[in-house]
């Protein structure tokens, strides 16, 4: 057996969500069969963007924000990963924000985890764009993802858990992974991940989280009904968990790759294979 | 007039007007006509940064022999707008002649044209209107007055629309041929019969050929050399390689992807590049701006990515369609904090074909980003180029682990120290090669570290591979007279432009030499000794301050020895530019060569 590195310890606080995140995920992998070596985790910078060195697999340190055009690009080039994105809120809705939106609408066939804690936590404490008015100096309105997701008609699955409910956590995280693993592109779970240093939520979300999965009557194929409860559930202060909207669309990688080859990079290319290939491409050039 | 007919070995068109026009086609065509008759061409384009309108032109040159720059003096000047006449009539002599839309009237006061070359006017944009209803046939009306001119046979015209039109249906290319017949009406009113034109069109090649521009050959040597990923956002002048790699890369199971931003394309590319992929991105200076992180990350985190910079006018915005070499400090300075890093230069599209292949070669065998520096002019302008030899291409994909490797080796650390600073890789997705890649400073597993013994280690072993590389790094070549004590260096599109110089001062007594780098990082000692060898040393390039002298003198060029050529006024160097300076330097009197 090749030794490989040795999973680190977490450098999170005691009592940090993100533990729960990890638990989840490791848990997830696990029971979905998926080996370490067809795992590819790309994380994001800060607190969370450390959790690909705590498990197996092959992890990547992304640049700050970059998180979803990297997975992109993975995914795209080797579709026979696993791929999944790790960050915070920082990270994916600030300095990433843009991408975000584009990689809805590309529907990449990617798993996409932010830990939402509302704070910058590594730099001690800054408002994030999910923080609350009021929280700190804070001025402006916070920005809600799930909404933005339903806004963009390529989403396909947008699902929010909180690592202080770690049963539904890890059931939405495995719904993550096998929605994209089923070709159906990108599932975003955002995972509610207080920050007990700088913005220790436990409290407050503990009684303003909404399980959307247990309510009668509502339909997470229903992209219309789903941004009006949303909205309705917003205005009364709640934090909607579980499944809010699912839908049916192939993944980027189904319509961007040619199946007639291996995967780009599965692919000899070192050798004399697309020798004819490459001379009939010359040939549009000669006059 | 006279009916002595002149052999035709060094032609030079301009076709101008407005913006939509259709100047670059009907140049694109006499290009293809040319060819057809043996010899070799190169064109030029001057564009602006909008759709339509403004005055933009399109250059050909036609030459017995090789020629990749446009040559200082215009023999026909096809004009469908009198500001395009005043535009280049300084360009003009007493043997040109001036072909102009004459439809809104003569040409007015102060047209600029010398005295003694011969102006025909033709209503091209009247009977465009008469006959079609679209103004825009008067560039096809247009080609059979040029044709005759020049001598073309009509049957050819035909035959270079028929290739040219057909494509686009059987209404256009109906049209456009009747537009050449009301073409060789006009030229017989205006005394162009078909025995009247100026040449004799004997050129020497025969051999089959390529009409290819930089971009092409980047685009192309990258997809040969087994690249299958490429990212990029839209941006003047680098498009055309993301355009053709869209149209070519699918063919062979490989992916494009058009990014919301340049900071999505190059993390895409790096995504890409981590799965093992020979991936590659095309941008110029405001887009590698902000790329600048995603730089200092491929050299920190060690993954291998081709990065191209099709220069254009800076900085900022700049001069979006116009020619500069103004990012050679960002290629080879840019992004925070010490990492290795090379910087190809190619000078003509067949380079620019064989340094893709070199530039992904390179990036795989030495995990770092690999730029190629081209220009709006290397990249944009159409050459003739003979056929690649595809068989003789090597794709060198370096220190890779596979499976049995894997399995075989005791332990796969992603960043282990080596004396030559590469650590194997093994592409994710192996059983047994599980790894941490990051640009945080790591420990050999790829383990965040801030142990300083262990940073100095990290930081040498990478900064190791600018010496190991040497060997692979490709050498320069020299041209002209090896002992002459005139020098010149240059890259990009000064290379066609210092050769004709070369010639040009031949003639007059003074021999020069010139040496072109194509590898500008690192540099190889074969720059500054040159400098050395050469009492003087010209640095022809466009940048307002000298950034390449610079870097070679910051290599160890003899400082003393090298004297500036600079261009920064958007517009491409003549080689009578070059030669003027370097004769007045020398005090030498230019004599007329016939």
């Amino acid at each position: 057996m090749t030794t490989t590195f040795t999973p680190a310890r977490p450098i999170w606080c005691a009592g940090c969500g993100d533990f729960g995140v990890l638990q989840a995920l490791v848990n997830a992998l696990e029971e979905l069969g998926v080996p370490p070596h067809k795992r590819m985790v790309i994380a994001g910078i800060g607190c969370s963007g450390s959790l690909q060195n705590n498990l197996s697999c092959y992890g990547y340190h992304a640049l700050h924000g970059r998180v979803l055009p990297t997975a992109t690009g993975a995914k795209l080039a080797n579709p026979e990963l696993t791929v999944i994105g790790v960050g915070g809120d920082g990270d994916g809705y600030a300095i990433g924000g843009g991408h975000l939106m584009h990689a809805f609408k590309r529907n990449p066939g990617v798993t996409y985890i932010v830990m939402n804690n509302g704070t910058y936590g590594l730099t001690k404490g800054q408002p994030s764009p999910t923080a609350p008015v009021g929280y700190g100096d804070n001025i402006e309105e916070d920005l809600d993802p799930i909404m933005l997701g339903l806004s963009i008609p390529g989403s396909t699955f947008l699902a929010r858990a909180y690592s202080g409910a770690p049963a539904q956590l890890l059931e939405l995280t495995k719904a993550a992974l096998e929605h994209t693993a089923a070709g159906r592109g990108m599932s975003y779970l955002e995972v509610l991940s207080p920050c007990v240093t700088y913005n220790d939520t436990y409290r407050d979300w503990r009684t303003s989280v909404y399980d959307i999965d247990a309510e009668a009557g509502y339909d997470a194929g229903n992209r219309a009904q789903a941004f009006v409860r949303m909205s309705e559930l917003r205005e009364q202060g709640r934090l909607p968990l579980g499944l809010v909207y699912r839908g049916e669309r192939p993944a980027l990688e189904e319509l961007a790759l040619n199946r007639d080859f291996e995967a780009p990079a599965l692919q000899d290319v070192a050798g004399p294979a697309a020798l004819a290939g490459y001379r009939e491409a010359m040939q549009s050039f000669m006059r | 007039m006279s009916t002595a007919k002149r052999q035709l070995e060094d032609l030079n068109v301009i076709v101008s007007g407005q913006g939509g026009d259709g100047s670059l086609t009907v140049i694109n065509i006499l290009a293809d006509v040319l060819r057809g008759y043996g010899l070799r061409v190169y064109t030029e384009r001057d564009v602006l940064s909008r759709i339509k309108g403004g005055i933009t032109a399109a250059t050909l040159r036609a030459y017995n022999g090789e020629r990749l720059c446009i040559g200082s003096d215009i023999d026909l000047l096809v004009a469908f707008d009198v500001l395009a006449v005043k535009k280049h009539a300084y360009r003009l002599n007493e043997r040109s002649v001036v072909i102009y839309d004459n439809s809104g009237g003569g040409l007015p006061e102060g047209h600029g044209v010398p005295a003694g070359a011969r102006v025909i006017g033709v209503p091209l944009s009247r009977h465009a209107v008469r006959t079609f209803r679209r103004d825009i046939y008067k560039n096809s009306i247009s080609f059979a007055v040029i044709g005759r001119l020049l001598g073309l046979a009509d049957a050819d015209m035909r035959t270079s629309f028929e290739k040219r039109f057909g494509r686009r249906g059987a209404q256009a290319l109906k049209y456009n041929l009747d537009a050449l017949t009301i073409g060789c009406s006009l030229a017989d009113e205006a005394g162009l019969t078909t025995d009247a034109g100026m040449y004799d069109i004997v050129g020497k090649e025969t051999r089959p050929h390529m009409l290819i521009t930089g971009n092409e050959a980047v685009a192309f040597g990258f997809l040969v050399g087994g690249g299958r990923f490429f990212a990029g956002y839209p941006i003047t002048p680098s498009t055309d390689i993301m355009e053709w790699l869209v149209k070519w890369m699918p063919k062979f199971g490989g992916v494009v992807r058009q990014a919301e931003d340049e900071l999505s394309a190059v993390n895409m590319a790096i995504g890409a590049a981590l799965t093992g992929t020979r991936t590659m991105i095309a941008t110029c200076g405001p887009g590698l701006s902000l790329m600048q992180e995603g730089i200092g990350q491929l050299g920190m985190a060690e993954i291998p990515l081709i990065v191209v910079d099709a220069q254009r006018g800076g900085p900022s915005t700049g001069l979006p369609t116009k020619p500069e070499q103004s990012d050679i400090n960002l290629m080879v300075y840019g992004g925070h904090g010490d990492f290795p890093r090379v910087v190809l230069a190619p000078g003509t599209p067949e380079e620019c074909f064989h340094l893709a292949v070199e530039a992904g070669n390179l990036a795989e065998k030495y995990q770092c980003p690999v730029f190629m520096a081209l220009d709006q002019g290397l990249s944009q302008n159409l050459a003739t180029v003979d056929p690649f030899d595809l068989e003789k291409v090597v794709v060198d994909r370096g220190k890779r682990l596979d499976e049995q490797g894997l399995a075989q080796a005791e332990a796969y650390r992603r960043y282990a120290f080596s004396d030559d600073g590469v650590s194997a890789f093994a592409a994710p997705g192996m059983a047994g090669g599980m790894s941490l890649v990051t640009g945080n400073e790591h420990d050999e597993w790829g383990l965040v570290s801030t142990d300083p013994v262990n940073r100095v280690k990290m930081m040498d072993k990478r900064q190791r591979k600018l010496e190991s590389m040497q060997p692979d790094l490709p050498r320069a070549v020299n041209h002209g007279v090896e002992t002459a004590d005139i020098g010149f260096v240059g890259v990009g599109m000064t290379y066609g432009v210092i050769l004709e110089a070369i010639d040009l001062l031949a003639e007059q007594g003074v021999y020069a030499q010139y040496h072109q780098p194509r590898t500008l990082f690192p540099m190889l000692d074969e720059t500054p000794t040159f400098t050395r060898r050469c009492k003087r040393t010209y640095v022809v390039e466009y940048s307002a301050t000298a950034q390449l002298a610079k870097l070679i003198v910051a290599q160890g060029g003899e400082q003393a020895n090298i004297h500036n050529i600079l261009k920064y006024d958007g517009t491409p160097m003549r080689a009578e530019e070059i030669v003027r300076r370097v004769l007045g330097d020398l005090g030498v009197k230019e004599v007329e060569v016939a």
